[in-house]
């Protein structure tokens, strides 16, 4: 406090920040700063050559990729398609499953308190595990295939989508609910006529787009041995086919963005 | 008949809602209650359907006990009595019909409700109680592109497609401007006359209960401190209802308008 | 019998119905599709199941606690992962951001190249990137930087543009009535109304991106994943439970962290 007003009075014009701000402000960049360089010298420390010189590399490694090879779409068609079903048999069960998992983790529905914490922390527990290791443990349970990647997305994606849709349900105006309690309506009647109507363009929405995360995740899962068009990408990589691969990943790069906009434009048209 | 005998509500927190009330409620009456708000009005009203419950006394409809009351019988009493607010709590998103359609969701299966097969009578019903508010016309059209004074009457239709014996309405005209409130508290006495269904509305405003109340009770902290037809009150009777002198907002006005 | 009169139907145009019926056939079709292709062998999963059950979920839960000083040593860098390139993601998103906003470029033109741009860098999964930095710069953590800073940036710089077209426009109008420059009206009107904003993206997008870089080593881009695809292949389970402990440790805190930060922010 005496240290501000010195300053004060040494520099007689006040400055346009508060001292401690502007100290507070200086020290963070600083903090944030060191720790970048660290970050960088630390994940460049086994790299041969350093920075500069794999950067100079990099042009000519990328070059390998080029052109495409275009051919082995009709090929690679089908893991493609099993990658778009996985993805939509997952979305479907975790919408179906999270119904029930979104109301009982919504405080304004579910009175209960007990119920309500118990959910909502095997949510969180749940959302911080990332899809691709939840592949790697069920295809250690269930061996190769699409099934594990169906799980894994299944698991994860209930994560996501019981959270966003709890949070929506907690945000509902509760006032109809008591105007269908109060003429006589059961629970279920009161949650179907009060509360779906009110959360069913969100549901939509976020469906959608879990299910476009979805899409993405499902291309990948194939990396760790869960079925899908990765399967294929990983033995063109081991492969050092990489013409391949980016034909692989170009197919991919379009069935996402065709998927997206569709999904997009569903979205716009729901709200 | 609602009878109060000897009722007390004390909150969780402490408050006490309603203390030692001993009321008696003719079939047939529509009665006003007034009171400054916190005054209980809410609570009392609200006790009648059990969205809450008193925990002293016993509160008899239709010479039943029913605060022993539970989920079965609760539902059964609540589609026997039909309820309207202050803020409509209409589901906005949803039709008029489907809306007005929900206050037979006591008298509807689950099932039957959810699958939306309501009985051709229950629609038929629904379509005949809009008619009498006059608003049938809007019947497919969202909650929520009505104005303020039709989803109030939107919300009678869901009360009178219930079939009721008897209308609470908390504060129904709160929200509403002066011609409007008029209009609500007559569509609500022409169904009291038409119908002799009992009514028992909250009102902050003297001159609307006086206007369209056959008897008013008047409320202070919890307790009843008036009770009376409308023929004994005067102007003194509100002041020491309220314990103040009467001012301007203690009157909705425009009587004259609608 | 009670006489009861019906409503009037309600009237629905002819467009309508002939979509609605579109709608249901298309996701049908789509549905039927799905599960026809969908080929599960049943009887070998729940075989497997059965066999390996009880060699993997119970370990899971009997973490390897002597790897305890290498899964740490990992996480750290999974960690350093995601700062280093969410950081670097937070700065190249800026210049993109703008150009994507319609109420700064001016440019009907440079806004939909910045929006294309943008979002054709998000429609690679991260993994992907890191697949093709892997090959370009080697097996090691600096491609998960990379991987990290370009796809992050695609997102952030769509939350960025955002931001930008949601500002207050008259505080610039009010700037340039007083005579001031385009750089002066940048600094003095458009930074300040983004500034929080800002921020609290790109520490959102560090969350997403710790989850993001823990999964990198599994195609060789440094951090946790590259212990994670051993203790896979070694069947190693045990240490796999105390990885995954780490990472829910670890994502954890950092959500709450940063979930702190961005409420005083904001």
């Amino acid at each position: 406090m005496t240290n501000q007003s010195k300053d004060v009075i040494k520099s007689k014009t006040p400055s346009l920040f508060p001292a401690k701000t502007k100290a507070q402000v200086t020290l963070i960049f600083f903090v944030v700063l060191g720790f970048y360089l660290f970050s960088m010298f630390w994940t460049q420390r086994d790299m041969v050559g350093g920075f500069s010189n794999s950067l100079s590399n990099m042009f000519t490694v990328i070059g390998k990729f080029f052109p495409p090879n275009l051919s082995v779409i009709p090929a690679v068609w089908g893991p493609m398609a099993q990658t778009i079903q996985m993805a939509i048999v997952a979305t479907t069960f975790a919408t179906i499953f999270t119904v029930p998992l979104a109301i009982m983790s919504a405080q304004n529905i579910t009175t209960f308190k007990p119920l309500y914490y118990a959910t909502r922390t095997l949510m969180n527990i749940l959302r911080t595990i990332p899809d691709l290791v939840l592949a790697v443990i069920f295809v250690g349970l269930f061996g190769i295939g699409i099934l594990p990647g169906i799980l894994a997305l299944f698991i994860f994606s209930l994560g996501i989508l019981a959270k966003l849709i709890s949070e929506t349900i907690e945000s509902v105006d509760m006032n109809p609910l008591e105007a269908m309690r109060a003429s006589g309506g059961n629970v279920f009647q009161v949650i179907f006529f009060g509360l779906v109507p009110q959360v069913l363009p969100q549901f939509t929405s976020f469906v959608l787009y879990v299910f476009e995360i979805n899409i993405r995740a499902s291309v990948v899962l194939g990396l760790v041995g869960a079925g899908g068009i990765g399967l294929i990408l990983d033995q063109q990589l081991g492969f050092y086919n990489y013409p391949n691969a980016m034909a692989i990943i170009i197919l991919i790069f379009v069935v996402v963005i065709v998927i997206e906009y569709i999904s997009n434009k569903l979205r716009e048209a729901l709200i | 008949m609602i009878q109060f005998k000897d009722v007390g509500l004390v909150y969780p927190n402490g408050t006490e809602g309603l203390k030692n009330i001993n009321v008696t409620i003719n079939d047939g009456e529509f009665v006003v209650i007034v009171g400054l708000s916190g005054a209980g009005k809410s609570t009392f009203i609200r006790s009648i359907n059990r969205l809450v419950t008193p925990t002293k006394g016993s509160l008899l409809v239709d010479d039943e006990d029913i605060l022993s009351y539970r989920s079965r019988e609760l539902r059964k009493l609540r589609t026997k009595v039909g309820m309207i607010f202050q803020n409509y709590n209409l589901v906005k998103r949803t039709n008029v019909l489907k809306n007005v359609l929900a206050g037979r969701l006591g008298h509807t299966g689950t099932l039957r409700s959810i699958l939306n097969f309501y009985k051709k009578e229950d629609i038929g019903l629904a379509y005949e109680s809009l008619q009498r508010v006059n608003i049938a016309e809007k019947i497919y059209n969202r909650a929520d592109e009505l104005s303020g004074g039709q989803q109030q009457r939107v919300s009678i239709a869901r009360v009178l497609t219930q079939k009721p014996g008897y209308i609470l309405a908390d504060e129904p005209v709160a929200s509403l401007d002066p011609p409007t409130s008029h209009q609500v508290m007559s569509y609500l006495k022409k169904i009291n006359k038409e119908d002799n269904i009992t009514t028992i509305v909250n009102l902050h405003f003297i001159d609307m209960a006086m206007e369209y109340a056959d008897r008013i009770i008047g409320m202070r902290a919890g307790e009843v401190v008036f009770d009376g037809p409308v023929s004994e009150v005067t102007e003194k009777t509100f002041e020491e209802i309220y314990g103040r002198s009467i001012r301007e907002d203690d009157l909705r006005g425009g009587a004259d308008e609608s | 019998m009670e006489s009861y009169t019906l409503p009037p139907k309600p009237e629905k145009s002819l467009f309508k119905k002939i979509k609605a019926i579109l709608i249901t056939v298309i996701i049908a079709a789509i549905y039927v599709w799905t599960f026809l292709g969908i080929d599960i062998d049943w009887a070998r999963a729940i075989d497997r199941i059965a066999n390996n059950f009880a060699r993997v979920i119970p370990n899971l839960f009997r973490p390897d606690w002597s790897a305890t000083a290498e899964v740490s040593l990992s996480i750290l860098e999974t960690v350093l992962i995601a700062f280093a390139g969410s950081l670097m993601a937070a700065i190249l998103a800026i210049p993109l951001g703008f150009l994507a906003a319609h109420n700064m470029t001016g440019s009907r033109i440079l806004t939909t190249i910045g929006k294309w741009i943008l979002s054709a860098v998000r429609a690679f999964p991260d993994i992907i990137l890191a697949i093709l930095f892997v090959v370009a710069v080697g097996p090691n953590a600096f491609a998960g930087v990379l991987a990290i800073a370009i796809g992050s940036t695609g997102m952030l710089g769509k939350l960025y543009s955002e931001v930008i077209e949601s500002i207050d426009m008259k505080v610039v109008e009010a700037m340039e009535a007083n005579g001031a420059n385009k750089i002066q009206i940048l600094f003095y009107a458009v930074i300040p109304q983004i500034i929080p904003e800002f921020l609290s993206y790109a520490i959102y997008r560090f969350e997403v991106d710790i989850r993001a870089s823990s999964i990198l080593g599994i195609v060789g881009a440094g951090g946790i994943g590259t212990m994670i695809i051993f203790a896979a292949n070694n069947r190693n389970w045990n240490e796999m439970g105390l990885i995954l402990l780490a990472i829910i440790i670890v994502v954890t805190i950092i959500d709450f962290v940063s979930a702190r930060i961005r409420r005083k922010i904001v």
